[in-house]
């Protein structure tokens, strides 16, 4: 299993809430490294310090993807703040990860 | 709902043979947006709740198995094996060629460890230190190892590896790859030969030879070379590797100041490629007469860079045969180490110093302590009296015939004249305490260096009632001709400042005297450079002191 954990810095970022993610992958195959690294960048742009991040292997783990109702793989869960959202896919649709994240409210076009 | 699955869409001809996936991913997600992600390439597995294994997608199997053929592939173009090792650094695995014939893969190193194998070239240190490495986990990186394979040749192997961990961080050995280098040994070792080869021709050229590289700066020279370097003045003098040669012909002065531009000009278009060839003949006065060089100056591209190589020779005439026969005996340019036995001498000779003697250069000062004794080859060091108010006289004249230093033989460490040198050249000299213990030792040297005391004692006191009651002229004549003697040149530099300091008279006196000799056509005299033209005239205008001198050092050469 791959962890990545960033530590919320205390003095600076108290007030923001850390987002905490797991992501779950197959392997090293393509759509899964692909959404690691949308994430990556996402998290890079938007949270800087303030998420934890778990990378679940699923041919390592496969018992914990089916505990945790994952059927289909790459896909992303936001565990908190609540609720719990699940995103399918390479995550390459950046509008679509920020909205399951929370991150961007939707807004109507104005157009 | 129409849905375009990736296993029907990607290989219809295959449709029939796997419907139970697509009526899995059909049975397994509801979720619309999964299908999608599915349907647009996006996913690489599914899970199987039954049988609690993931299912990798067609297309994210092909794309591993290609990524995993492509590493392969790469790993063969840079090697020619790639092995794995547990943890215990065992070989479990090897794939790729036998390793260009040493066939290690036959020998069966499944289950050994690398220093299980046979190899040469690794001591039980070198072995000590290589597992040291494998403790504590790191990278390492072209291990060579020797070998001899089943031909009974040589065979060089490169291994390389880096350690593995699982996921919880656990070592788990090592893999890496290995490669054949005995190609790139045997080139190696190859390049080395030609190099000696050429090295020991330069050495052997009578020629003096180096190489610049761009800026000048000598980057190698030869046995030769190195040679003039330590014995010569003037250009070329301690110019070895690092030392600019370059700079030393442009800060050339005197005599030399004309050639030194030139040789620096002609160097500096060779190097830049405006002409391949150059070529100067100049001359060099030292007190044993003058030298002709030729230097020849051509340039080549050495790893690109531009390079010159210089090329010295000594195209000076032989002198004619000389008088004293006695020093011809060995090749020893000191007559009294030359009457040696080669015995004795060669045990010296470790204790000897090969020093350029430069005029005006003080040796002893009266009354100090004598520190080295000289044996000039082709210098000339005079012995200098003082008296108060007047300025110092000369009493004795030392050259290859003799030694400086006299007083330590006769049991005085301190000098009673000043020891001046007043002909630049070479001269062998040894320390006064390695002397004395040699001069204890060996009979000989004992008795060739009283021999010479006492003539040396002989020529002072002769010199003393000359310099009493002698005419100027004549006193100069036997100056030329003691000098020419000792020197062994008929020509030398002399200024009428130095000669009226020798004989102990005004300027004038020795003006007057150089020209009457000239008007006899005895010698030549200009701007300092005195060539002596009649050696029996002039032995016949000095006074008898020269012969009576003369006479005494002839009788007692052996």
């Amino acid at each position: 299993m791959r962890r990545k954990q960033k530590k919320d810095n205390a003095s600076g970022l108290a007030t923001t809430t850390v987002v905490v993610m797991r992501l779950y992958v197959a392997g090293s195959a393509p759509n899964s490294l692909q959404a690691i690294a949308n994430l990556e960048a996402i998290c890079q742009e938007y949270l800087k310090d303030s998420y934890k991040l778990e990378i679940v292997d699923v041919f390592e783990h496969p018992l914990r993807a089916l505990a945790d109702g994952v059927l289909v793989t790459p896909s992303l869960a936001k565990v908190s703040p609540a609720p719990g959202t699940k995103i399918v896919g390479n995550l390459s649709d950046r509008r679509n990860v920020l909205l399951a994240l929370g991150l961007k409210r939707k807004v109507r076009k104005v157009k | 709902m129409t849905l375009k699955l990736p296993v029907s869409n990607r290989n219809p001809s295959r449709t029939d043979d796997e419907p139970g996936l697509n009526g899995l991913i059909l049975r397994l997600v509801k979720s619309a947006s999964a299908l999608h992600a599915i349907e647009s390439g996006q996913v690489d597995a599914i899970m199987d709740p039954t049988t609690g294994n993931a299912i990798l997608l067609p297309e994210a199997q092909k794309s591993l198995r290609e990524g995993e053929a492509r590493f392969r592939s790469l790993v063969g173009l840079s090697s020619d094996g790639y092995w794995e090792q547990d943890e215990h650094f065992r070989f479990v695995s090897y794939l790729g060629a036998a390793i260009g014939g040493s066939r290690i893969d036959d020998e069966g190193i499944i289950g050994k460890t690398l220093w299980d194998v046979p190899f040469d070239n690794m001591s039980k240190a070198d072995w000590q230190a290589h597992q040291r490495q494998l403790k504590s986990h790191v990278t390492f990186r072209d291990l060579e190892l020797r070998r001899v394979d089943h031909a009974g040749k040589l065979r060089y192997i490169s291994v390389s590896g880096e350690p593995i961990f699982d996921q919880e961080g656990r070592f788990k050995g090592y893999r890496g790859t290995m490669r054949d280098v005995t190609k790139r040994k045997q080139a190696e070792a190859g390049l080395q030969e030609p190099n000696r080869v050429a090295r020991a021709i330069l050495d052997a050229l009578a020629a003096d030879v180096c190489v610049l590289d761009a800026a000048g700066t000598v980057i190698m020279a030869n046995k030769g070379w190195h040679a003039f370097a330590a014995a010569n003045g003037g250009i070329g003098a301690g110019v070895t590797e690092g030392a600019n040669y370059l700079a030393v012909c442009d800060k050339a002065r005197g005599n030399e100041r004309v050639d030194g531009i030139a040789i620096a000009a002609g160097i500096r278009q060779v190097i830049a490629g405006e002409r391949t060839l150059f070529r100067h003949e100049y001359g060099r006065d030292s007190p044993a007469g003058r030298y002709w060089f030729i230097l020849t100056v051509t340039g080549f591209s050495g790893d690109g860079a531009a390079r010159a190589v210089i090329s010295r020779e000594n195209i000076t005439e032989p002198l004619p045969e000389l008088e004293y026969t006695a020093a011809n005996r060995l090749p020893v340019a000191n007559g009294l180490l030359a009457v040696l036995p080669r015995k004795e001498y060669q045990r010296l000779r470790a204790s000897l110093e090969p020093v350029t003697l430069t005029y005006g250069e003080v040796l002893y000062e009266p009354r100090e302590p004598i520190r080295h004794v000289y044996f000039p080859n082709n210098s000339l060091v005079s012995l200098l009296t003082t008296v108060e108010g007047h300025k110092a006289l000369e009493v004795g004249l030392v050259g290859w015939e003799g030694m400086v230093g006299v007083p330590l033989a006769l049991g005085s460490r301190v000098s009673s004249v000043r020891a001046l040198v007043q002909g630049t050249g070479k001269a062998m000299r040894m320390k006064s305490a390695r002397f004395l213990k040699e001069f204890q030792q060996s009979l000989s040297l004992q008795r060739e260096l009283y021999r010479y005391s006492h003539l040396l004692t002989a020529q002072v006191t002769q010199t003393a009632a000359c310099n009493r009651f002698h005419m100027v002229e004549a006193r100069l004549a036997r100056w030329l001709l003691m000098t020419r003697d000792r020197v062994r040149s008929d020509e030398f530099h002399l200024t009428h400042e130095f000669l009226a300091n020798m004989l102990g008279v005004r300027r004038a006196g020795v003006t007057n005297a150089a020209s009457a000799l000239q008007q006899r056509k005895l010698i030549s005299y200009s701007r300092g450079n005195i060539s002596i033209l009649d050696r029996k005239g002039l032995k016949a205008a000095s006074c008898g002191c020269y012969q009576t001198v003369k006479d005494m050092f002839d009788s007692t050469q052996g």
